[in-house]
């Protein structure tokens, strides 16, 4: 179970000195508690009784001091170890972003960003709350109780036994309803998560709810996802409150205890009053720390599993690095080769099989296959995010694992169906793909992509901000400025999956023309339903399950029979023959 | 101030709860007050020249009082806190139950307006801070107040001199708290804020992770995280050591009124002022019953500065009215047969920017009606006014001759079924979604549905068949499986008039096929409204209907509409050019042979 442990030690080791130094503090001001109950005893019983008043004023100076003291290095150790904590979180996080970061798109297919979110922030600082108090304050609870119960000890051996005798009996009344307890957070944080899911998932859907006229079935349906979380809310206080009366019972009996039979021995002159305060103030101070240190195991539990998550994620092996003796490609021409490429996302289940095809640089493919053919997979190897698992890849002749990822994705753009963009400006986003570009290419490559007079007549132009605190853009503007982002990085291999089909007919004019525009000169993978598109590429590979069936212009294809005829009849005679009779009439 | 005043009038009606409360609160301050008191007798019964002979009486009395006084304290403290989270947990639900009620009433604008996140968090997150509020800080601020009211009046009680010169620290503790609470307010709100910039930027750039590796921009990303979370780290460092600061002066201050009162208390017991048990209860109270409650009740003030935004939000969306409403003589909507019309219909979202220009259009029972024009035409609208998420501002829309406003909403929504293209399915069983049509539906009517959405073979290939569970934990459908559920769905409800919105454009053209299939299915015999780009779709419509800006341009048969040459002419001849010059290429090539 502790396993991770040493693992999250070694983030402390580059802060070796700070840690010794925590560890000195801390033993320094442990002794602290049991000073002003011993200077109080001293008062009461010395001090007082024989008037001495130059010993008074000598109390006060010490009670300043110990203040004094414990002040200063409290917060000194308070302050290392909140640093040490924050730094390594700080540490973590770095590692473990930089890591995500040079994960495969593999590892984000199956996973969801929330998960990842939560590992990254949460757990992380779940950690640091360890570090920072959890560590530190099981630590310092075993030195307090071992300080204090060697004083009572030597104080009064007899009242300290009957002091430790109360300890048990708090101890398991904690643990005894502790375990019923835990079991209840558990449930009522899933029911408040299914409670959350519930909201979420009908206020996103609402145009469904709404639609079926659903309303008063879904409120009957949130009040008993609330109704249960009262009913195990109220079942949970009370089992905790049953737990802290009962202790403070406990407490309160040995409590009397202590006084009746100090008492007692100070009737028989085995003590004196003032000690018995002294140590009753002490006993006070045992209790607590107790059943944090019984306690510490489910704090250290917790802690390893947020640790594991965290670690995993580190131990995720990239699929994809680069060759140590990876060549730069640097001026590409975009010549694409696949020779005899198998690939699947899971063993087992192949989604390509045997793909061969040759490309010439500037040659315009278009991709056609029913959904689930693998015609994204297709292009998403040409960019190397996932590895054929069978064959090879070639630009230029260069065998992409050969080649440093970064110089081939430098040079090739992807446009796609949903265009993600940043919240920043404008000009960010567009020079998103190309961080040296200058104001002037940036204005050009809107241009290109039909934004330039749009953006212009924005108060803030280039500056404007997207997103949540800037503008909304409509689907087609955002598809144009993902076109302009594509565009000033020059690529020279252009892949378009299926970047128009969410646009109705004249917002995908537009796009169309901004498309074709950049398409000049470069060699492009079009995956598009549209035949206006299909039908002026150079090459036009159909996939089936996983295979290309067939390779060849329009003309080839359409003459003669096969999934590209039918799917050419299935989709566009009805339609083009209407349109024929009216054309030719 | 005025939204304060509201929340205590929302508090009004668990008055009963509030006032055993205030009881029960009273009842737990007072037991907790005794025990420094018998320390005080203990002490003064031991430092007497002649111990009495009842002594060991007296101890047992002692022993008595704080087995007692801890029993007492454990049962009322036990019901005080049952009572507290009754009301906490009560106003809660309540609270949450008016929202969501609410929420559920207004109409499809509100939602379009407010972020999903933002209302999840107004239910949840705004209305557990009012709970703080009431059953935290309120609660404490009456005990705390209580308490301190009791020991400063047994204090001057015991010794009014000493009680000032024990006190005199006081006034610098507070001023300490004041000092650094203002910086320590301002460094977690960056805190806060970084926290949030940070989250914000992870999420867009991990849900885009795509692009960024297209890009090739990792090591960018990573230098731009570094960057913000060393910001982090710096506040994080620095709000630690304001905390850390304020609490180590507090102790101190709290140390040098202890030694103060030691100094000065032992002064007067030695010129026998007051007795050493007096001195000792006057380490007990100042030590144990001040500081804390004092903070606590400064601390009152920032609740309620917190509170009042979450208050100002959930007041905000209570007081949103539905802006479709049911009229008080609102008849329900016999069974549709299907006539409907639009006449002279005006409607604006924002006023004066009318979207919908004085459109008339009438359309026969059964009729396919197909909407095509350019996004922002105003097809959706259109769509949505007869659904009634919207009142129109001037004209009228009938359905079977009856105006819309006339009858039952829900009597009309639960007639009229819509496919959008963004299908929405929720995360239970296919079975559950299937019956989300009609809540009273059999398993046979399911699975016929199913059959006729073309979908029933899919589901029967799950290995858990109707029952297994789509979304986060359950199976992933693809686009064009999701979307002939949401038919099915659609099939059980059993509309009378049916609206599809884009439904199959993002659908590559095979599942379209098995998609059209089941549309067709389903809108056999039905009124039916399609708004669709693509034209196979839109030739067979009885009746195109060409929108541009809020205005009916053409309007026809697809044939009609092409002879004209108009709009939709021009439309079809852009998206079929080329195909079209090939098929006559062809056709030619063919002549020619």
């Amino acid at each position: 179970m502790l396993g991770q442990f040493p693992r999250l030690l070694s983030y402390l080791k580059p802060y070796k000195k700070r840690v010794l130094l925590a560890v000195i503090l801390l033993l320094s001001i442990s002794f602290t508690p049991i000073v002003l109950p011993k200077l109080i005893a001293y008062t009461i019983d010395t001090v007082l009784p024989t008037h001495n008043s130059v010993a008074l004023f000598h109390v006060f100076l010490a009670i300043v001091a110990v203040y004094a003291f414990r002040g200063v290095v409290s917060f000194w150790l308070n302050f290392t170890i909140g640093w040490l904590g924050q730094r390594v979180v700080f540490d973590l996080r770095f590692q473990s972003y930089r890591h995500l970061n040079r994960l495969s798109l593999a590892y984000y297919d199956s996973r969801q960003t929330g998960k990842i979110m939560a590992r990254l922030m949460g757990d992380i600082d779940f950690i640091q709350q360890m570090i920072s108090n959890g560590f530190i304050t099981f630590l310092a609870d075993m030195l307090s109780i071992v300080v204090i119960l060697v004083v009572l000890f030597m104080y009064q051996w007899k009242l300290a036994l009957v002091a430790v005798a109360g300890i048990p009996f708090y101890v398991i009344n904690f643990k005894l309803f502790i375990r019923h307890i835990r079991p209840l957070s558990v449930e009522l944080r899933e029911r408040w998560d299914a409670m959350l899911g519930v909201l979420q998932e009908k206020l996103a859907g609402i145009t469904v709810v709404k639609a079926f006229a659903r309303e008063d079935y879904e409120i009957d349906r949130f009040m008993q996802t609330i109704q249960d979380n009262f009913n195990i809310g109220m079942k949970q206080m009370k089992l905790n409150r049953k737990l802290g009366s009962i202790a403070q019972v406990i407490r309160a009996i040995f409590t009397g205890l202590i006084i009746w039979y100090g008492g007692t021995l100070i009737l028989h002159h085995h003590m004196e009053i003032g000690e018995l305060l002294a140590f009753s103030a002490l006993v006070n101070q045992l209790y607590d720390p107790a059943v944090r240190i019984v306690d510490f195991n489910v704090t250290v539990q917790w802690t390893v599993s947020a640790m594991q998550r965290v670690f995993e994620t580190l131990d995720t092996r990239p699929e994809i690095v680069d060759a140590p003796s990876a060549i730069a490609l640097r001026q590409m021409h975009g010549g694409v080769e696949f020779q005899n490429v198998f690939f699947g996302y899971e063993r087992g289940q192949e989604v390509l099989h045997d793909i061969s095809i040759k490309v010439d640089p500037g040659q315009v493919v278009a991709i056609v296959g029913p959904s689930g053919a693998g015609k994204t997979t297709f292009v998403n190897l040409i960019a190397r995010f996932y590895e054929p698992s069978r064959g090879r890849i070639l630009i230029d002749g260069y065998d992409l694992k050969k080649v440093r990822l970064e110089s081939i994705r430098r040079q090739i753009s992807i446009v796609s169906q949903e265009s993600l963009l940043f919240s920043v400006s404008l000009k960010e986003n567009i020079k998103y793909g190309f961080h040296d570009a200058t104001d002037l290419q940036v204005v050009q490559a809107a241009k290109h992509a039909d934004m330039h007079e749009f953006i212009m007549a924005l108060p803030f132009g280039y500056d404007t901000k997207i997103g949540e605190e800037g503008i909304k853009l409509s689907v087609g503007q955002k598809q144009r400025m993902s076109i302009a982002r594509a565009a000033i990085t020059d690529p020279k291999i252009l892949i378009l999956d299926d970047s128009t089909s969410a646009l109705d007919s004249k917002t995908e004019a537009n796009v169309q023309a901004a498309l074709e525009y950049l398409m000049e000169g470069r060699t492009c993978f079009v995956i598009a339903h549209r035949l206006s598109t299909i039908m002026s590429a150079d090459l036009i590979m159909v996939l089936d399950a996983g295979r290309i069936v067939d390779v060849g212009t329009h003309e080839e294809l359409v003459a003669k029979p096969g999934v590209y005829q039918s799917l050419y009849n299935e989709q566009f005679r009805s339609a083009t023959e209407d349109g024929l009779e009216a054309l030719l009439s | 101030m005025r939204n304060f005043l509201r929340f205590l009038k929302e508090v009004k009606s668990y008055w009963r709860l509030l006032v055993v409360i205030s009881v029960l609160t009273l009842l737990t301050s007072a037991l907790s007050l005794p025990p420094p008191y018998l320390i005080k007798i203990l002490t003064d019964d031991f430092t007497q020249k002649h111990l009495s002979a009842n002594l060991p009486h007296i101890l047992i009395l002692i022993f008595a009082a704080y087995v007692l006084l801890a029993s007492s304290s454990a049962i009322t403290g036990y019901w005080l806190s049952y009572c507290i989270t009754l009301l906490g947990q009560h106003f809660k639900m309540d609270m949450r139950k008016k929202l969501y009620a609410h929420m559920q009433t207004l109409s499809l604008g509100f939602f379009e307006k407010s972020k999903t996140g933002k209302l999840m968090s107004n239910i949840t997150n705004d209305v557990a801070t009012l709970d703080q509020l009431i059953s935290g800080s309120f609660v404490n601020v009456l005990q705390d107040s209580v308490t301190l009211i009791a020991v400063i009046f047994i204090l001057f009680k015991l010794d009014w001199r000493l009680s000032i010169v024990a006190l005199s620290v006081y006034p610098i503790y507070i001023a300490n708290y004041l000092v650094f609470i203002k910086r320590i307010a301002t460094t977690s709100a960056s805190v806060r804020e970084q926290r949030e910039t940070i989250y914000g930027d992870l999420q867009e750039k991990l849900t885009a992770v795509q692009v960024v590796k297209s890009y090739a921009r990792e090591r960018y990303e990573v230098l731009q995280f570094t960057g913000e979370t060393r910001n982090l780290l710096g506040l994080n460092v620095r709000a630690t050591a304001l905390s850390t600061g304020l609490w180590t002066l507090a102790e101190f201050i709290g140390g040098l009124g202890t030694a103060i009162l030691i100094w000065y208390g032992g002064l007067q017991v030695m010129q026998g002022r007051i007795s050493a048990g007096s001195l000792m209860a006057f380490y007990g109270y100042i030590g144990g019953y001040l500081y804390q409650p004092t903070l606590r009740m400064i601390q009152l003030n920032d609740a309620i500065a917190r509170t009042n935004a979450a208050l100002w939000r959930i007041f905000l969306n209570l007081d949103t009215k539905p802006i479709v409403t049911d009229k008080l003589d609102a008849k329900p909507m016999p069974a549709i047969r299907g006539e409907v019309n639009y006449e002279d219909v005006w409607f604006e979202y924002q006023q004066d920017q009318p979207v919908i220009k004085g459109v008339s259009l009438h359309v026969e029972p059964g009729q396919m009606v197909a909407l095509v024009g350019a996004s922002g035409s105003g097809k959706t609208t259109m769509v949505n006014l007869l659904q009634r998420h919207y009142d129109v501002i001037k004209g009228r829309i009938t359905v079977d001759g009856l105006d819309i406003r006339d009858i039952k909403l829900a009597s009309l929504r639960t007639q009229v079924g819509v496919v959008i293209q963004e299908t929405m399915l929720f995360n239970t069983t296919i079975r559950e979604n299937l019956r989300y049509g009609r809540l009273t539906a059999t398993d046979e009517e399911i699975e016929e549905a199913a059959k006729v959405a073309n979908i029933a073979h899919v589901i029967e290939a799950l290995p858990k068949g109707y029952d297994t569970l789509l979304g986060e934990d359950g199976v992933k459908l693809s686009g064009g499986e999701k979307q002939r559920i949401a038919i099915a769905r659609a099939i059980l409800a059993d509309p009378r008039i049916l609206i599809m919105d884009e439904a199959t454009s993002s659908l590559d053209s095979e599942t379209e096929t098995l998609i059209q299939e089941a549309l067709d299915r389903l809108m056999a015999g039905r009124t039916s409204f399609v708004i669709a780009h693509r034209l196979s779709t839109i030739v067979k419509a009885d009746k195109i209907v060409v929108m541009e800006s809020g205005v009916i341009k053409e309007m026809g048969s697809h044939h009609e509409l092409l002879a004209e040459g108009g709009m939709y002419a021009s439309l079809y001849s852009q998206q079929f050019k080329v195909a079209l010059e090939a098929i006559a290429a062809q056709n030619e090539l063919a002549g020619e042979a």
